[in-house]
């Protein structure tokens, strides 16, 4: 998904037939008498010197139900049937209980010592979170592009995204897209605004430096962390562990290949990569080890900047 | 009344770039976590970034009856483990990209529960412009792009990022001990020696890395101390992180800095965000 791609339509039917999609694709249009903005004082100074003029504040909404494949579904069967299981031919690894005695599940000491379920372990990557997630921002962002394309505007900077379990109840998500958008008065209108989430003095700083943003662009990546007895800190079999580096590091790859794959169609570069890695908690002692990365994707319009040679300062007073 | 606008000679050429449709495929691509400002730092040093590279590493340990006598040797290793499987698995991403070093690294520690610990490492991988003769050895470091360029004005080189991980356990107060202290301000002389050894094995463990990586010396020493004091658990975690630096071809080049008087309260927060 990149933001400054045009809006190749929406599948959701609410969409097509009117609905509250409808609604919210096109918000009531209103004269605009002032231009608003969530620019600092120092942000909308450097937005003027590259000679653009804030047209508005502008923001994108979703309220998403998430789906994402269920470990209670999986249990402790999920690894057994190869590297399928996780759906889509995705990531996925078992790991087998370290203490030996639950291999053939529930006997000997597997029955005494809590069965063998309780010590079996398994990630499977959760591609239907990550498209739940991927889904959520390219709604929100694509309305913020509308709004910024209503009002006129060459580009919006300074955009957060961000989601939130902020409306309805657990498992939905709500996904922001906010930012200022910015103007370029005289100019011809671009097919469509380029969206950063640069501020305005970085904005200001690739401009002048020959780069100019081309668009959002947003990586996700999950895994189904269903620990094991080591993963789960059982100190009776202490030592290197495995599973979690290798779900974090397969949530980081496939957040980073997704961030490529879409940042890479409207631009070369990517800067200002904000990554978040985090785990939502699951059923019981699982967990979805969930990365995002959100950027610039750049493309450099000049290579004619002279070289810099920054001096090196020392203020007397810092 | 609004100032006149001066457009900047850029915006014309950069929106005249946006309408022309993008060929992807022509242009050599790279992704960063860096500003623009950091990525001409770098340029101005003769390096580009790459690409974004991570490692990841878990160990955990069995921390129960530490004391004096039975020192956490497995537990202080357990954690210099999950560090250096987050290391390699970095420099390992560095060698498949073919990138000679990672900056501004975001070094993490993660605890979950009391025993099992995860490092992540996450940053942006940089390539020489003009390629040397001898591949040498990829760098990893914490240092910003800002501090990176420093350092490589400076005349350094990072040789990359050296760990010191110490555990020393210490003998549980008696109960008689306890209530007679709990009226005395008595030094816990156990206590204080332990962090003292804790302190010295980790810097030794640190050297020794900065020794084999041929270092001149470290910089940016981040440490971290955790005491443990549990039921049967008495110790103190001792872990330290710094880049390892040695003299380039140049040696050492004087950045001679100019002073400055500012006229402003404040300017960082002023105008920078």
């Amino acid at each position: 998904m990149v933001a400054s791609a045009p809006d190749s339509g929406s599948a959701r039917p609410a969409d097509a037939d009117g609905g509250i999609g409808d609604l919210a694709f096109h918000p009531v249009s209103r004269e605009r008498r002032t231009w608003t903005s969530d620019l600092s004082v120092a942000e909308a100074a450097a937005v003027r010197r590259v000679g653009l003029v804030p047209a508005g504040f502008v923001m994108g909404t979703a309220v998403m139900q998430l789906a994402a494949t269920g470990g209670q579904v999986f249990g402790q069967w999920g690894g057994l049937g190869g590297p399928s299981v996780g759906g889509g031919g995705g990531y996925s690894e078992s790991y087998p209980c370290a203490h030996s005695y639950a291999i053939g599940g529930g006997i000997g000491f597997g029955g005494t010592a809590g069965g063998a379920a309780e010590h079996y372990g398994f990630n499977i990557e959760d591609a239907v979170l990550a498209a739940s997630l991927t889904e959520g921002y390219r709604l929100a962002i694509g309305r913020l592009r509308d709004e910024a394309t209503e009002v006129g505007a060459h580009g919006v900077v300074g955009v957060d995204l961000l989601f939130e379990n902020l409306v309805g109840s657990t498992g939905t998500a709500t996904f922001f897209a906010r930012g200022t958008a910015v103007k370029h008065p005289g100019g011809a209108p671009l097919p469509s605004p380029f969206l950063t989430n640069a501020s305005g003095q970085h904005f200001e700083r690739l401009i002048a430096l020959g780069y100019v943003p081309a668009g959002i662009a947003v990586g996700v990546g999950s895994v189904y962390v269903q620990p094991n007895c080591q993963s789960r800190g059982d100190f009776t079999v202490p030592g290197s562990n495995q599973q979690i580096p290798r779900a974090i590091l397969v949530a980081r790859a496939r957040a980073r290949d997704s961030l490529a794959a879409m940042a890479h169609r409207v631009g070369e570069g990517v800067v200002h990569t904000e990554w978040t890695d985090r785990r939502v908690n699951r059923y019981a002692e699982s967990w979805d080890q969930l990365t995002v990365a959100v950027g610039t994707s750049v493309r450099r319009y000049s290579t004619e900047a002279p070289p810099l040679d920054p001096r090196p300062v020392l203020p007397l007073r810092p | 009344m609004s100032p006149a606008l001066s457009s900047a000679p850029g915006i014309e050429a950069a929106l005249a770039a946006l309408r022309s449709p993008f060929v992807p495929g022509d242009q050599t691509t790279f992704i960063s976590d860096l500003t623009v400002g950091e990525l001409v730092l770098l340029e101005e040093i003769g390096y580009r970034p790459v690409d974004i590279v991570s490692g990841a590493g878990t160990a955990s340990w069995n921390p129960q009856f530490t004391t004096s006598a039975t020192e956490g040797n497995m537990w202080g290793r357990a954690i210099a483990t999950a560090i250096d499987h987050a290391r390699s698995g970095i420099v390992e991403e560095l060698h498949r990209r073919r990138a000679d070093g990672v900056v501004a690294m975001r070094f993490e520690l993660e605890r979950e529960r009391a025993n099992l610990l995860t490092c992540t490492m996450l940053g942006t991988a940089v390539q020489r412009i003009s390629r040397g003769s001898g591949d040498e050895h990829p760098f990893v470091t914490t240092l910003s792009a800002r501090d990176f360029h420093l350092l490589v004005r400076g005349g350094y080189r990072p040789s990359g990022i050296v760990i010191g991980v110490s555990v020393v356990g210490f003998a549980a107060r008696s109960a008689a001990q306890s209530l007679g202290l709990a009226r005395d301000n008595a030094e816990l002389s156990d206590q204080t020696t332990a962090l003292y050894s804790a302190r010295e094995q980790a810097m030794e463990m640190m050297e020794r890395e900065a020794q084999g990586l041929g270092a001149d010396g470290v910089v940016e020493v981040q440490l971290q101390e955790r005491p443990v004091n549990a039921l049967l658990t008495h110790a103190v975690e001792f872990i330290v992180v710094g880049t390892a630096v040695h003299r380039g071809p140049k040696g050492h080049q004087a950045l001679a800095p100019e002073f400055q008087l500012t006229l402003d309260d404040q300017p960082d927060t002023t105008f920078d965000r």
